[in-house]
């Protein structure tokens, strides 16, 4: 499949289970009523605070949204008497919301622990203050909602720069990226590369669980990159930021000679550097994978070598000076 | 380009011996050959891709064939499916 036509696959829902106990370690949240409501399923990955909810203006309430009371909340509904407390939180779980979290430990009456339970609803508690705690959970969400698809291609580290490897199948894009893994660069996955749309203009390819760093070179089989060549060889995810595609020589394939009209690719939607580089027998793709690497830093950097030359021509033919030698006058075989 | 949904026959499911012979068989035509599996979509004559679906006995997918030979390559490869890969 082509890459500029990847179907995108997004997920429609997470349980509230789920979103609990993933991010258990790095929210350090508890439950207030159990397992209660972990069933009932997060579809919007946006979060609200409900504060003109509680005071009683409903229209336009974003109740699908995961709520958070952070101590605006909280203070609100203390400065009220016993019973308007009751009924503002009536007002809130009157809602099909999906689930409510609580932030910087503050506590809860149980008569409203009681609401919520009564209508199914999890109540989260969690130690952070609400700025911190609505940074992860809307990065967690982002990140669960956010379009994939899979590649057929090799995704390596080299130098730092993510490189994708896409052409057809058996061009040799499993023994590229071997022979770059022993050469000191890292395999991110072979072969089968999910790739997410992580924020606006960022995608992120990673291996699957079942492959991990395994890989299939033809005659031989399967091989474990992680096994053979340790740590240093893999990682588990990488930023890709050039996608090179390899194509069979053909003589009148347009290729092109100065690297000024370099185009983008469209992948989900992220527009990434796309070379296109053909291959015949002597051609050490390797060595180009590492300069192509390399000429990316450059360019990221601020150095783009085709400008560079072209300006020097343009001042050249500007001067009217001509094919003169870099040196004007060499006296003996020393500089 | 055409397709057909097939389901997963055998008890062990499309386990490596299974997926060895498909990706075999796919390379053996000029096709491009993919599998869509609950909405990812991988190229089924790689053998890691094949794998990566995990296909259970009972599972539904669709093969998508396009090429010159598609119509050979879809008929031998739903032959394969329809054989349960020549297990029980």
């Amino acid at each position: 499949m082509a890459l500029e036509d990847l179907k995108e696959i997004v997920k429609k829902s997470i349980t509230v289970g789920f979103l609990f106990e993933s991010n258990k370690e790095r929210l350090k949240w508890t439950s207030l009523n159990g397992d209660i409501g972990f069933s009932k399923e997060i579809t919007n990955r946006n979060i609200h605070r409900p504060g003109l909810a509680l005071a009683g203006y409903v229209e336009l309430f974003s109740f699908d949204r995961v709520q958070i009371f952070g101590n605006t909340e909280i203070q609100y509904l203390q400065h009220l008497s016993f019973e308007d407390r009751i009924k503002a939180f009536e007002t809130i779980f009157r809602f099909n919301v999906p689930c409510l979290v609580v932030t910087n430990n503050n506590p809860l009456d149980k008569e409203l622990i009681g609401i919520a339970t009564n209508h199914g609803i999890s109540l989260l508690q969690s130690p952070f203050e609400t700025t911190k705690l609505t940074y992860f959970l809307g990065d967690f969400l982002d990140d669960q909602f956010a379009p994939q698809s899979v590649v057929h291609g090799s995704f390596i580290d080299v130098y730092g720069v993510g490189i994708l490897l896409v052409g057809r199948s058996g061009i040799g894009k499993s023994e590229i990226a071997l022979d770059l893994v022993e050469r000191g660069h890292r395999l991110v996955a072979d072969d089968v590369v999910m790739v997410t749309r992580k924020g606006e203009g960022i995608l992120i390819g990673a291996g699957t669980d079942v492959v991990k760093h395994f890989m299939e070179i033809r005659g031989l089989g399967f091989i474990d990159i992680r096994s053979i060549f340790g740590i240093r060889a893999i990682r588990f995810q990488k930023r890709v930021e050039v996608v090179v595609e390899l194509l069979d020589w053909q003589p009148d394939g347009e290729f092109t000679r100065t690297g000024l009209d370099h185009g983008h690719i469209s992948v989900l939607g992220v527009e990434i550097p796309h070379i296109k580089l053909p291959i015949f027998p002597g051609k050490n793709i390797t060595v180009i994978a590492e300069v192509i690497a390399l000429d990316y830093l450059l360019r990221h950097y601020g150095y783009d070598a085709a400008k560079e030359f072209a300006s020097r021509l343009d001042a050249t033919i500007a001067s009217k000076s001509r094919g003169k030698r870099v040196i004007d006058y060499f006296e003996h075989d020393f500089e | 380009m055409i397709e057909r949904e097939v389901t997963i026959k055998n008890r062990a499911g499309l386990h490596t011996r299974p997926a060895a012979t498909l990706v075999k068989l796919a390379a053996q035509f000029k096709s491009d050959f993919f599998i869509n599996k609950d909405g990812f979509e991988i190229n089924g004559k790689s053998i890691i891709g094949v794998m990566t679906l995990a296909a259970e006995q009972g599972a539904e997918m669709i093969l998508r064939f396009s090429g010159e030979d598609e119509n050979d390559a879809m008929a031998a490869v739903v032959e394969l499916f329809e054989r349960g890969f020549d297990e029980q």
